[in-house]
């Protein structure tokens, strides 16, 4: 499996309730997270951050000696490693604290154990990128290099223009997803981005001359009339 | 301030009116009153003069006697008169009245004479008529009238006078108007405080009027209205509060014990080695737990609302912009394909601003999503359209699906929902979601309007005000 070594990874849970560590534990040992360790206090966890030096923090907020916030405030002070808060405090000031103090996710309970997995994957895709042996973005009729900013069609290389290549590192990142207009004009031309949907097609048409087999009938980067563009890859 | 300049303007308005009316009312009465004495005063018909004009006509020389005639003799009773003629060169009386008094002379020197025509003769008053070279003397009764012995008046004076009565007038009513005016703004600099705190007291209960002068005790009575308002206020919002802590409170603490309820439960749905039936019985628990957080989250979040206590984080949207992401990440959560999503916005429109929470708002709009789903479990297509309808931006959701009865549509839009009913009321809406739109459209400024779709469905149109042009 591609992500089989995120598995292996280091992560430390932390809430007061002992039967959601418990719980929690079990979803991720069924997922095959089987590096874990459990905190039930302020104390335990930063003795357990100093030591064991997890490579991923679940983080509840109320805990009987201190909260989450401060808790995780003092920890940035040594170290960066993903946070994500797991809490019964959904208001959207704890939301934008959590997130503020540089958490990179806020689960509010009760969750889905789909959800966390999902959250907590992505969380960990993100922050070790660089294990991951990315290869070439394969497309119906062709592949990306992004590396190179080329599209590399049988033998030939076809050169990505500035704007081309912002376009489909947007795209390409929310592969298999509608990406829109709005979205997709910030990415080229910055904030404020109105008015500038005929230069989009225009580009849209031009990367589809790079990409595509047929340009006039795309079956890599798809039309969602008004809303937006869907770059579709090769699994 | 308006109050108090709309004060002045009526003050002013009667003074004028009042002088006006005034001036009026005098001169008619003058002239009723002229009129009334137009014989005594003027040289009427039965005036002095005239009388001593007909009694002298009336008075006829025959020989070497004087007669006067019957009509004379009345015109002479009915004045209580008295008649002399008196000689030329001589100054002696060749003819008098039979009721001439006692003491008036029989003879008049020349000084007596001068006298006598100016003015009084024993301060019987006395009016002069030329009979040929003779003088008619005709004396009235002592207090018949009163005569002036000096009436000559120089020219100019005369001349003047119209100059002198306008700048008289002119005097009079700038020394009216100059006491008005001092009198009034004394009142008014103690009324002016007054009105100022009454005016302030629906949006400011913190006013305070200074507690002396003419009207000490009506501003005593303001601060104490501005203190009771105070304190009913501080109550309320103690209770609002209060009120939205305990279903915070609530919420919260429910949502430990729901996570392990929703995490089992998706666990063992997931159980290879759990029975057909057991893992069916684990999917209904995962997906009421599912439902009562969504309920707790509603909850809060519409008493939040409902009690003013939660914070609007408002700023600059592109509601075009806003609505498109809305749609599109609707349409990439939606795997089967079940509730297309159809854009309907003109091409043209491609900015409409407002400002707002946009969390607020992705709630509300995506209530409104879920509606349209819930109520069309088999599916429908979801049509999604940003409009600018004068100086409001409308965010409409509409569907092609089962749609809701004339009498389900009246119900939603009139019924009162339990969490703002203030009345025993058994009809009471229940659902939140709708609630929880309308509440959020209030706190944005704007309103929420509910139809039936003119594709066959519902449909739903949030209005917000725009972004002030200057600010977008």
């Amino acid at each position: 499996m591609k992500q089989d070594y995120l598995k292996k990874k280091k992560i430390l849970l932390v809430d007061d309730e002992q039967e959601i560590l418990y719980m929690v534990q079990g979803i991720l040992a069924h997922e095959g997270y089987l590096n874990t360790r459990t905190a039930g206090t302020v104390r335990e966890a930063m003795a357990a951050w100093k030591e064991w030096k997890p490579e991923l923090v679940l983080l509840d907020v109320m805990l009987p000696d201190g909260d989450g916030f401060e808790f995780l405030e003092a920890a940035r002070a040594f170290s960066d490693i993903p946070v994500l808060f797991l809490s019964a405090r959904g208001e959207d000031e704890d939301r934008f604290r959590g997130l503020g103090l540089g958490a990179d996710d806020y689960l509010v309970k009760p969750f889905l154990p789909k959800e966390l997995l999902l959250r907590m994957t992505g969380i960990l895709r993100r922050c070790y990128k660089e294990e991951e042996k990315e290869d070439l973005l394969r497309l119906a009729a062709c592949a990306l290099d992004f590396q190179r900013a080329e599209v590399v069609k049988g033998e030939h290389r076809i050169a990505l223009t500035a704007k081309e290549y912002a376009l489909l590192q947007v795209l390409a990142r929310n592969a298999g997803r509608i990406v829109t207009i709005d979205m997709l004009c910030e990415a080229v031309w910055g904030d404020n981005p109105f008015g500038y949907e005929n230069s989009l097609m225009a580009h849209i048409r031009r990367i589809r001359e790079k990409i595509e087999e047929n340009p006039s009938k795309p079956v890599s980067l798809i039309t969602i009339k008004g809303l937006g563009y869907k770059l579709k890859v090769k699994e | 301030m308006n109050s108090v300049l709309k004060l002045i303007r009526r003050f002013f308005g009667i003074l004028v009116l009042s002088l006006v009316f005034g001036i009026v009312l005098n001169v008619g009465l003058w002239i009723a009153y002229i009129s009334k004495n137009q014989n005594s005063i003027l040289n009427g018909e039965k005036g002095p003069w005239s009388r001593a004009e007909m009694i002298s006509a009336e008075l006829q020389q025959e020989g070497e006697n004087y007669v006067l005639s019957e009509n004379g003799l009345q015109l002479l009773k009915e004045a209580g008169a008295w008649v002399q003629l008196i000689e030329n060169g001589s100054g002696k009386v060749v003819w008098s009245s039979a009721n001439l008094p006692q003491e008036i002379p029989d003879a008049y020197t020349y000084a007596e004479m001068a006298s006598a025509v100016r003015g009084y003769v024993k301060d019987y008053p006395t009016v002069s008529v030329g009979k040929g070279a003779d003088v008619l003397l005709i004396g009235y009764p002592k207090n018949a009238y009163w005569k002036h012995m000096s009436p000559m008046f120089d020219y100019q004076i005369i001349a003047r006078f119209p100059t002198f009565l306008l700048l008289f007038c002119a005097g009079n009513l700038l020394f009216v108007i100059l006491v008005y005016a001092v009198s009034v703004s004394g009142v008014l600099k103690a009324v002016k405080p007054i009105i100022e705190g009454i005016r302030q007291l629906p949006e400011n209960h913190q006013v305070y009027v200074k507690e002396t002068g003419l009207l000490s005790q009506i501003a005593v009575s303001i601060n104490q209205a501005a203190g009771q308002l105070r304190s009913q206020e501080y109550v309320l919002k103690k209770k609002e509060t209060a009120r939205a802590n305990w279903i915070a409170g609530v919420s919260h603490d429910i949502r430990t014990p729901l996570s392990m309820v929703m995490g089992y439960a998706g666990q063992l749905e997931e159980d290879e080695e759990l029975s057909k039936e057991n893992k069916r019985k684990a999917h209904v628990i995962r997906l009421q737990s599912l439902r009562m957080k969504n309920l707790i989250n509603d909850l809060n979040l519409a008493s939040k609302l409902e009690y003013q206590v939660q914070p609007l984080h408002s700023g600059k949207i592109n509601a075009v912009a806003f609505l498109r992401k809305m749609a599109v990440d609707f349409l990439n959560l939606d795997g089967e394909d079940k509730y297309p999503v159809e854009w309907a916005t003109k091409e043209q429109v491609s900015a409409v601003f407002i400002r707002g929470d946009e969390e607020l708002l992705k709630r509300a709009v995506s209530n409104l999503i879920c509606n349209a789903q819930v109520h069309n479990p088999k599916g429908c297509i979801i049509t999604l359209e940003v409009k600018q309808i004068q100086e409001m931006c409308c965010l409409a959701v509409s569907d092609d699906g089962v749609g809701v009865t004339e009498e389900v549509l009246s119900a939603i839009q009139k019924k009162p929902h339990y969490m703002v009913c203030d009345s025993q009321v058994k009809e009471q809406s229940h659902g939140l979601g709708l609630l929880i739109v309308r509440q959020i459209a209030q706190a944005h400024g704007g309103r929420v309007e509910l139809s039936h779709a003119p594709q066959g469905g519902f449909r739903a149109e949030i209005f917000l005000p725009l972004l002030p042009e200057k600010e977008s």
